[in-house]
C-alpha cells in the first residue's frame, strides 16, 4: 500500500510505485487483502454509496447550470472521483465513456512533470480535450481539480461534457470533415485553465473567440468546475470524518474490491474460453465538397475482435487483423477504445458492485499499433471515433451474450448498440446571431434484441444508457429549422424472433435564415455496421438523406394540399418527392454540401438494431401490432417474418395464424432449396478470392489487413485454405 | 374538547387516514379499509372511527367542520392500474409517434442507480393513447408564436368524426408551440366540439395549452393524457366524498391538495396536479410546526417501508420541482420538491455470495407478505426483521399488539442468508444493515443540505412516518441540526400537514424576455413595463378562481414570481419577486439581483454568467388564501421525571451491546419530561429508539426534541 499520509514521495513516483505493485502482486496498489472491508463490510459499503451520491449530485447540480440541450437535455455528462495517481474511485451516472479517459489525463499530467511546471495546487483547474492525452474526441471537454487536505494532493474531482459546439472546420463538435487533427476545432491539452476556484479570463475570452456557440462551452466548464469544487469540499468533510489514513486506504481498497468484483462477475455470468466477432463499416465521401484527396474517398473497414475470457475472469480484448489509421475523423485513441470498453462493461457487469476503475483493470485491451484503434501518428484525427467505436463494441456485446447465453444468463442476452448517425449545423440562427450545434437527439437510436424480448425503441445507444431524445420544442430554440415530423422508421430494427430497436427520422423545414450548413456524419452505408445474433438479422444500415431545395411547400401550405412528413415506405419514391416541387437531392453518407436557406427540407435518420432468432418463430400476433404502430410494413411482415395478416373491422392488421403457418412453411422449404453444403459454398468463395472478385474498398480492406497484421494474414489464407504466398492485387498495387 | 373544526382524510392504497382537529388544535386519528370502488364507504368508515375516539356522532362532526379535506391516491391508482378512460389524440402532423416514442429517458428515469446503467432492463412505460387513436392535423406555429403552417381544418374534422365513431371518451388536443400561440388548438378543439355536437355525442375536449401552456411538449402532451385519463373517476369519487359529508350535514365544499401544496376545491379544472399530493403534506406540516418552534428552515424526513421522502424549507422558502415524474410520465406540473431514495424498514436485505456484497433493496417486502417477522408468507430478511432481532421492536406491541411479531423466525432466516454469509454474527450483522439504511438516509439528508447552500446548524429535522422515529438516531447523527424532532402522531403526520394548508392558485405562462448583459435604464423599465402587465393578468385570473370558490376579495393575497435563467441556460430557477409590482429600472436590478442571489445558492458562485445577459422564460403569480387550521396545544413545562409513561425494560442491541433499555408509552409523556437512552418509546404506528446518552425532552407544544450525546 502506498500513499500512507507520510509519505513525502512526488505523485510521479507514487505512480510508478502504484504500477510496479500491480504488476508484482497482480492486484491494484499492491492490495493483496482487503483489509477494511474485512474489518467493517458495511462501512466500507456505506463509504462508497456516499462518494457515489456526492458524484450524482454533483452530476445534477451541473446539468441545472448548462446551456447545452446536450447536458442539460440528454445528460451528455459525468463526474468522477480519482485517486491522487488518477485512478477512479467512485462515479456518477451519464456518459460514463469518460471514467477512465480522464484517468489517463490525469496520469498524462503526472507523467509530463506538471507538479513542477506548471505546479498542482488547491484550486488549480485543469483541461484537456485532447484525445491523444485522455479523451474521445475534440466535443469531449473535461475538467479535473485536485483534492488537498492539509497541504497533500489526496485525490482529484472531474468533470466531462459532451460539447455541442468545437470550433472545427465544420460547425458542431463531431468533426466529420476533419481529416487531420488541424482541423477538428479548438484544442486545450492539458491546460491549467483556473485557479483558486475561478476559471481564467483569457481561457474563457479564448473560448469565446474561437467557437461558433461559445455559451455551451464556457458555461458547461462553469458547470464542471461547479460540480469539482462541490465534490471537492463533500471529500474533505468525509476525510475530517474518517480520517486522512482510512480515506487513503478505502479509496484504494474499493479500487481493488471493484477490480475483484468485475473478475468474479465474468466468472459468474460467462464461460471461459476465445471468442470471435466481426463486423464492417462504409464509408461514401466520393465527390463531396470538402474532403481532401489525402485517402481513399470511400473505403471499408473490417472490425475482427477476439474475446478472450481467462479462468480468473480476465476479459481480454484484441483487435488484430482490423484496418490501419486513415485521413478520416474516425480513428481512435486508447483512450477512447478503454472509454468503450468501460461504459459496455459498467451496462452489462458492472452495473450494482463498486462501479470504478477497478473494472477496468479487469480487463485487456489489445490495440495493434498503427490501426485505427491505436494511431501511431498523433496527427491522426479522432473527432468522429464512435463511428467505429459503437460497430466494434456492438461485437463485443454480442461476444459477452454468447458467454451469458452458454451460461444460461438468457435474460442478460443484448444484441447491442449501433452507430446513431448525428447531425450537426452552423450559420446563421433565426435570432440572426451566428451559431453551432451538434444536435443531440440521436442520442436515443434503437437497441439491438433481447433474447427475452425485443429490443428498446428509439431510446438507446451505446454511449450514454440513460439514452433520450430530447424535447422538439427545446432544440427548435436553439437551430432555424422547425419539424415537419419525428416518426418511427418502419423496418430499421433487424428481423427476428426478437426486433431490434426501430429508429426514428426527422424532417424539417428550414425556417428564417438565409445561410444554414447542414453536416452530418457516423453513417456506414453499403453494409452492416452490426449483426444479429441466434439467426436474427443484422441492424440496418443507414438511410439516405433527402434534401428538397426552393420547396413549394408554403404555396402547398397556403393552398391546404397535402404535405409529407417523412420520407414513407415507397423506396422507389420518397414522399418527399411525391409531395414537393424543388430540387430533390438524395445523399448516401454523410451529408456535407452547400448552405441551406428558408424553405429547404431535409431528413436525417438514425439507426435501429439488430434482431434475436429466427423470423420464423416471431410472434404473429407481436408483428401484426408492429405494423398497426409502424414499427414494419406490411410487406415486411410477409415477405420477412411470414406472417399473413388481414384486417379487422377497422382496417387494422390482425394475423391469419393458418395462412402463416402455411406461409412459414413454404419458406422453411424454400430455405432448404436455396441451402448449399458450406463446404460446397466455401468453395465457390475461394473460386472468388482467388480471382478477387470483389469491389475495390472490399479488396483494399483484405490487403490493408494481411499487410499490417501477419497474424491475419495467416489465418485467412489458413480457412480459405490459400496458399502461403497469397495476397491481393491491391495490395501489390499499394 | 371542541367539536372539530377541520377534518383531514389521507386515502392511501390500504388504508384510509383520518385526523380531525378542534379549533385549540386537539386531535384524534381514525383508520378504515381504503374502499376502491366507492371511496366514499372508506372515508366515512374512517371518519366514524375518529369521530368515535372523539366521542361524537357523524352529524355533530359533520355540522360543525369548517373544512373537508381529502386526498387519496385513486386517481395514481386509476394511471398506474391503466383503467382510466378511452382517449384520442389530435396532435401536429407528423408528431403522431410521440406517444409511443416517447421521450427516451421514460424508458430508466425513475430506476435505481444500478438499473439505471443495466442497459437491458430499460422499457418505455405502456401509452395512455393508443396509436391507432391518434390523428395528425396539418399545421404548425414556430417558437415566436408565428404561424408558418396553417391549420388544414378538413383534418380537423375528420380526425374528429374518427374519434367519435371510435367511442372515446375524451379528445385531447396538442400541438408544437400552443403555449405560445394556441390559435390552432383553440380552432382544433372547436372544431372537435361542433362534430360531437353534431353527433350527439357526450366527449371531452382538452387542449395543452389550457391544462398546462408551459415549454417541452412531451411533458404537456403527458399532462393533458393523464388529466384526461385518470382524473374523471377520480372526480366522481370526490363528489362522492362532498355528498357523504352533505348527507351528514356539511355545509360547504371538499377540498383537496395540489400537489405545489395548496387547497383547491374539488372542481378544479386540472385535477392532476393534485395527484402526487400525498407526501406534500409533511412539507406544510413542517412548514407549520416551524412557525410554533420560531424557525423558517426545516428539513421533513418521512421514513415508511419502502422510501425516505425529503423535503425541505430554506429561510421559508420551498422548491419548487417543474418536471416531476408521474408513473413514469415526464410532466410539467410544479410540484414542491421532495428527494427520495429507497430505504425504508420493508427493504429486503441481500449478500451476493459470490462478491459479499451487501444490497438494500430497492424491492420492499411492502405489507403483503411483509417481512418475515410478521409471519404472512415473507421468506427475504428486511430492516423490520433487524429492528426486531435486536430487540427495538416490541413483539406484542406492534399496531398496539394486532400484529404479533415472530423474532425468532427472522433470526433464523437473518443468520442463514446473511449474517453467516459475510461472517459476522446476527447482531452485528443486522446492526449493520440498520447502520447502512441509516447511512443511506444520513448522507441523503447531507446531500439535500448541501444543495441548499447554508448551514445544517440552522435547519430543524421533523421526523415522522411510520418507520421515522425508529431510524430517528442514525438518520440525524452528526450533521449538526440546529434541532431534531418528532411527534407522539409521527405516523399522521402527512394527514396533519395537509390539514395547515392555505387555499391557494398557481397560474403562470411561459414568455420569453431577453435583458441584455448590458442593458440600459430605458430597456429595464420596457422590460419591467411588460412583465408587470402579465402579471396583473395572472393575478386577475388566479383571484377570479379564488372568488369563484366562494373566498372574499380582501382575503386573497397574491405574490409574483418569475422562472429565469442566464440567457443561453435550459434550467430556470424559480425566484419570488421581491417588489409586489415592476414600474422601473431599479425595480428590475432588484429582480435580477434577487436571480443572482437565488441561483448563486443553489449552484455555485463560480457558475455565474452575467456576461451572458438574463433570460425570463415563465411569470406566474400565486394567490393565497388564509384557512382555519389546527393548533398545537401550548402547556406548561411539568417535572422532568417522566415515570408516569414508563412501562418496563427490555434488553434492545445497541452501538455493538445488548443494553437494559427503558420502555415509555409516547402518548404518556408530558411537556417537560426528559429521557436519557438507552431507552424505547412506544406507540401503536410507532417506535422511537433513543441511543445510550442521547436523551429527549418534551417540549411545552409536546413535540419530542432529540439530542445527540
Amino acid at each position: 500500500m502506498l500513499n500512507r499520509p507520510s509519505s513525502p514521495q512526488l505523485l510521479r513516483q507514487r505512480l510508478i510505485e502504484s504500477e510496479r505493485l500491480m504488476e508484482e502482486t497482480g492486484c491494484y496498489d499492491g492490495i493483496t487483502e482487503l483489509s477494511l472491508r474485512a474489518e467493517d463490510p458495511l462501512k466500507f459499503e456505506t463509504l462508497h454509496t456516499k462518494l457515489r451520491a456526492y458524484c450524482v449530485s454533483a452530476r445534477e447540480m451541473a446539468r441545472r447550470i448548462s446551456a447545452s440541450p446536450g447536458v442539460r437535455e440528454v445528460g451528455e455528462m459525468v463526474v468522477a472521483i480519482y485517486t491522487p495517481e488518477g485512478d477512479a474511485i467512485a462515479l456518477s451516472n451519464g456518459i460514463m465513456v469518460h471514467v477512465h479517459t480522464m484517468s489517463r489525463f490525469i496520469k498524462w499530467m503526472i507523467r509530463n512533470g506538471y507538479e513542477d511546471n506548471p505546479g498542482i495546487r488547491d484550486g488549480d483547474i485543469f483541461a484537456n480535450n485532447d484525445a491523444f492525452i485522455g479523451t474521445v474526441q475534440v466535443p469531449d471537454v473535461m475538467d479535473v481539480m485536485p483534492i488537498y487536505h492539509e497541504g497533500m494532493l489526496v485525490g482529484w474531482a472531474g468533470a466531462v461534457c459532451h460539447e455541442l459546439e468545437a470550433g472545427g472546420i465544420t460547425p458542431g463538435g463531431d468533426v466529420a470533415l476533419a481529416q487531420e487533427r488541424f482541423t477538428e476545432g479548438l484544442f486545450v491539452c492539458a491546460e491549467k485553465v483556473g485557479e483558486n476556484d475561478e476559471l481564467r479570463r483569457d481561457y474563457i475570452i479564448r473560448c469565446e473567440r474561437n467557437l461558433r456557440m461559445p455559451i455551451y462551452w464556457v458555461l458547461d466548464e462553469k458547470a464542471k468546475v461547479a460540480s469539482c469544487i462541490d465534490i471537492r469540499e463533500s471529500v474533505k468533510d468525509l476525510i475530517e470524518e474518517i480520517g486522512l489514513d482510512y480515506w487513503m486506504k478505502v479509496s484504494k481498497e474499493f479500487i481493488e474490491e471493484g477490480r475483484r468484483a468485475q473478475l468474479a462477475r465474468t466468472r459468474q455470468l460467462t464461460v471461459p474460453g476465445k471468442y470471435r466477432g466481426h463486423t464492417f463499416y462504409g464509408h461514401v465521401t466520393e465527390g463531396k465538397p470538402g474532403f481532401q484527396p489525402l485517402g481513399d474517398p470511400n473505403w471499408l473497414y473490417n472490425i475482427p475482435i477476439e474475446m478472450e475470457i481467462s479462468v480468473d475472469g480476465k476479459i481480454t480484448m484484441d483487435f488484430e487483423g482490423t484496418q490501419p489509421w486513415g485521413f478520416h475523423s474516425m480513428n481512435c485513441t486508447p483512450a477512447g477504445m478503454d472509454g468503450g470498453m468501460f461504459v459496455t462493461l459498467t451496462q452489462h457487469m458492472n452495473f450494482e458492485g463498486l462501479v470504478n476503475d477497478g473494472a477496468w483493470m479487469a480487463t485487456e485491451l489489445k490495440l495493434p499499433e498503427g490501426t485505427w484503434t491505436n494511431p501511431d501518428s498523433e496527427m491522426a484525427a479522432t473527432a468522429t471515433s464512435w463511428a467505429l467505436l459503437l460497430p466494434a463494441y456492438g461485437v463485443f456485446q454480442r461476444l459477452l451474450s454468447r458467454g451469458f447465453l452458454a451460461r444460461g444468463f438468457v435474460e442478460e442476452v443484448f444484441v447491442g448498440q449501433v452507430n446513431s448517425p448525428m447531425i450537426e449545423m452552423g450559420g446563421k440562427s433565426q435570432y440572426g446571431t451566428q451559431f453551432g450545434m451538434a444536435h443531440f437527439e440521436c442520442a436515443a437510436a434503437g437497441s439491438g434484441a433481447l433474447a427475452i424480448k425485443d429490443g428498446l425503441d428509439t431510446a438507446y445507444v451505446g454511449w450514454n444508457p440513460e439514452s433520450d431524445m430530447g424535447n422538439i420544442e427545446i432544440w427548435e430554440q436553439n437551430m432555424p429549422m422547425i419539424y415537419l415530423g419525428r416518426a418511427i422508421v418502419p423496418n430499421s430494427g433487424g428481423a427476428g424472433k426478437y426486433r431490434g430497436g426501430c429508429s426514428f427520422i426527422s424532417t424539417w423545414l428550414v425556417n428564417k435564415t438565409d445561410h444554414l450548413r447542414l453536416v452530418t456524419s457516423e453513417h456506414s452505408s453499403r453494409v452492416f455496421d452490426n449483426g444479429g445474433m441466434c439467426g436474427g438479422y443484422p441492424a440496418p444500415t443507414c438511410q439516405k438523406h433527402r434534401a428538397v431545395r426552393n420547396s413549394n411547400i408554403r404555396e402547398l401550405a397556403a393552398a391546404g394540399k397535402p404535405l409529407a412528413h417523412t420520407t414513407g415506405i415507397d423506396p422507389d419514391r420518397s414522399d418527399l418527392e411525391k409531395a414537393f416541387e424543388g430540387t430533390h437531392e438524395i445523399v448516401e453518407g454523410p451529408y456535407i454540401t452547400a448552405p441551406h436557406k428558408e424553405g429547404d427540407i431535409f431528413t436525417h435518420s438514425y439507426n435501429g438494431g439488430g434482431g434475436f432468432g429466427d423470423v420464423l418463430e416471431r410472434d404473429p400476433v407481436k408483428t401484426a401490432w408492429d405494423v398497426e404502430n409502424g414499427f414494419l410494413t406490411r410487406e415486411a411482415a410477409e415477405k420477412v417474418f411470414g406472417v399473413v395478416l388481414t384486417e379487422d373491422e377497422d382496417g387494422m392488421p390482425v394475423p391469419d395464424l393458418e395462412a402463416t403457418n402455411v406461409r412459414r412453411e413454404t419458406m422453411r422449404v424454400e430455405r432448404l432449396r436455396n441451402a448449399v453444403p458450406v463446404s460446397e459454398w466455401m468453395k465457390q468463395q475461394r473460386k472468388r478470392i482467388e480471382r478477387a472478385d470483389f469491389v475495390p474498398e472490399v479488396r483494399k480492406m483484405y490487403a490493408s489487413a494481411m499487410k499490417l497484421s501477419p497474424r491475419f494474414a495467416r489465418e485467412f489464407r489458413t480457412f480459405w485454405n490459400l496458399d502461403d504466398e497469397f495476397t491481393f492485387e491491391a495490395e501489390k498495387q499499394a | 374538547m371542541n367539536t372539530p373544526i377541520v377534518i383531514g382524510i389521507d386515502a392511501g392504497g390500504t388504508m384510509t387516514d383520518t385526523i380531525l382537529v378542534d379549533r385549540n388544535g386537539h386531535f384524534k386519528i381514525g383508520k378504515a379499509a381504503t374502499t376502491p370502488h366507492n371511496e366514499a364507504e372508506g372515508f366515512i368508515a374512517s371518519a366514524e372511527d375518529a369521530a368515535d375516539a372523539w366521542g361524537i356522532s357523524l352529524e355533530d362532526l359533520f355540522s360543525h367542520l369548517d373544512v373537508v379535506l381529502y386526498s387519496g391516491t385513486g386517481m395514481l391508482n386509476t394511471l398506474l392500474s391503466r383503467t382510466g378512460r378511452r382517449l384520442g389524440l389530435i396532435t401536429t402532423k407528423g408528431m403522431e409517434d410521440m406517444v409511443l416514442m416517447g421521450r427516451g429517458l421514460q424508458a430508466w428515469a425513475d430506476y435505481s442507480y444500478s438499473d439505471r446503467l443495466h442497459a437491458v432492463t430499460h422499457q418505455h412505460p405502456d401509452p395512455l393513447v393508443p396509436r391507432r387513436r391518434t390523428h395528425g392535423v396539418t399545421e404548425r406555429i414556430d417558437q415566436f408564436g408565428d404561424v408558418i403552417i396553417p391549420l388544414y381544418e378538413h383534418e380537423v374534422a375528420a380526425a374528429a368524426r374518427k374519434l367519435i365513431d371510435d367511442k372515446v371518451d375524451a379528445i385531447c388536443i396538442m400541438t408544437i408551440f400552443s403555449h405560445v400561440n394556441p390559435a390552432h388548438e383553440k380552432r382544433i378543439a372547436e372544431i372537435c366540439r361542433q362534430e360531437i355536437a353534431g353527433a350527439g355525442a357526450d366527449i371531452n375536449v382538452l387542449t395543452s395549452h389550457e391544462v398546462r401552456p408551459v415549454i417541452r411538449e412531451q411533458s404537456r402532451l403527458n399532462s393533458i393524457l393523464i388529466e384526461a385519463y385518470a382524473t374523471s373517476r377520480g372526480r366522481k369519487q370526490l363528489r362522492g366524498i362532498e355528498d357523504a359529508s352533505k348527507k351528514y350535514g356539511f355545509r360547504y365544499g371538499v377540498q383537496t391538495l395540489l400537489s405545489f401544496g395548496g387547497l383547491t376545491s374539488i372542481n378544479h379544472p386540472r385535477l392532476h396536479e393534485t395527484m402526487i399530493s400525498g407526501p406534500i403534506g409533511g412539507i406544510l406540516g413542517a412548514a407549520y410546526v416551524g412557525k410554533l418552534i420560531g424557525n423558517d428552515s426545516l428539513i421533513c424526513s418521512d421514513m415508511g417501508g419502502t422510501s425516505f421522502d425529503m423535503g425541505v424549507i430554506t429561510r421559508g422558502q420551498t422548491r419548487i420541482e417543474n418536471e416531476p415524474l408521474m408513473d413514469r410520465f415526464k410532466l410539467n406540473v410544479p410540484t414542491l420538491h421532495l428527494d427520495t431514495i429507497g430505504a425504508g424498514a420493508g427493504m429486503i436485505l441481500k449478500v451476493d455470495p459470490l462478491t459479499k456484497k451487501v444490497s438494500l433493496g430497492p424491492e420492499s417486502a411492502g405489507s403483503d407478505p411483509g417481512p418475515i417477522c410478521f409471519d404472512r408468507g415473507g421468506t427475504e430478511p428486511t430492516i423490520a426483521d433487524c429492528d426486531a432481532i435486536l430487540g427495538r421492536l416490541n413483539p406484542d406491541y406492534f399496531l398496539g399488539g394486532k400484529v404479533k411479531l415472530q423474532v425468532e423466525k427472522a433470526r433464523l432466516a437473518f443468520k442463514e442468508k446473511c449474517a453467516d454469509v459475510l461472517g459476522v454474527s446476527v447482531e452485528e450483522a443486522a446492526e449493520g444493515m440498520i447502520d447502512m439504511l441509516e447511512g443511506d438516509a444520513n448522507n441523503a439528508l447531507r446531500r439535500v443540505i448541501s444543495g441548499q447552500g447554508i448551514h445544517p446548524s440552522e435547519y430543524t429535522l421533523l421526523s415522522y412516518g411510520g418507520s421515522g422515529p425508529l431510524h430517528l438516531a442514525g438518520c440525524s447523527k452528526g450533521i449538526g441540526f440546529r434541532d431534531v424532532l418528532t411527534f407522539q402522531f409521527a405516523a399522521g403526520f402527512s394527514a396533519f400537514g395537509c390539514t395547515t394548508a392555505d387555499y391557494m392558485r398557481r397560474h403562470s405562462v411561459s414568455i420569453q424576455i431577453d435583458i441584455g448583459a448590458r442593458a440600459d435604464n430605458s430597456e429595464l423599465t420596457e422590460t419591467a413595463n411588460r412583465i408587470d402587465r402579465v402579471w396583473r393578468d395572472l393575478e386577475r385570473a388566479a383571484v377570479e378562481e379564488m372568488l369563484a370558490d366562494g373566498h372574499a376579495r380582501e382575503k386573497v393575497r397574491t405574490v409574483p414570481f418569475l422562472m429565469m435563467r442566464y440567457t443561453g441556460q435550459l434550467e430556470d430557477v424559480e425566484v419570488m419577486s421581491p417588489i409586489p409590482a415592476a414600474t422601473n429600472a431599479d425595480d428590475m436590478r432588484k429582480v435580477i439581483d434577487q436571480f443572482e442571489t437565488v441561483y448563486a445558492k443553489i449552484n455555485h458562485r463560480v457558475s455565474r454568467y452575467g456576461e451572458a445577459g438574463f433570460t425570463i422564460t415563465e411569470l406566474g403569480v400565486i394567490a393565497t388564501a388564509d384557512k382555519v387550521k389546527p393548533l398545537l396545544v401550548k402547556r406548561p413545562l411539568g417535572p422532568s421525571n417522566p415515570a408516569a409513561a414508563h412501562k418496563g425494560t427490555r434488553e434492545a442491541y445497541i452501538g455493538g451491546r445488548w443494553h437494559k433499555a427503558d420502555l415509555y408509552e409516547m402518548d404518556l409523556l408530558e411537556p417537560g419530561h426528559e429521557i436519557s437512552g438507552p431507552a424505547i418509546v412506544e406507540h401503536p404506528a410507532t417506535t422511537l429508539v433513543i441511543d445510550p446518552q442521547d436523551r429527549v425532552f418534551i417540549d411545552e407544544w409536546t413535540l419530542l426534541h432529540y439530542e445527540h450525546a
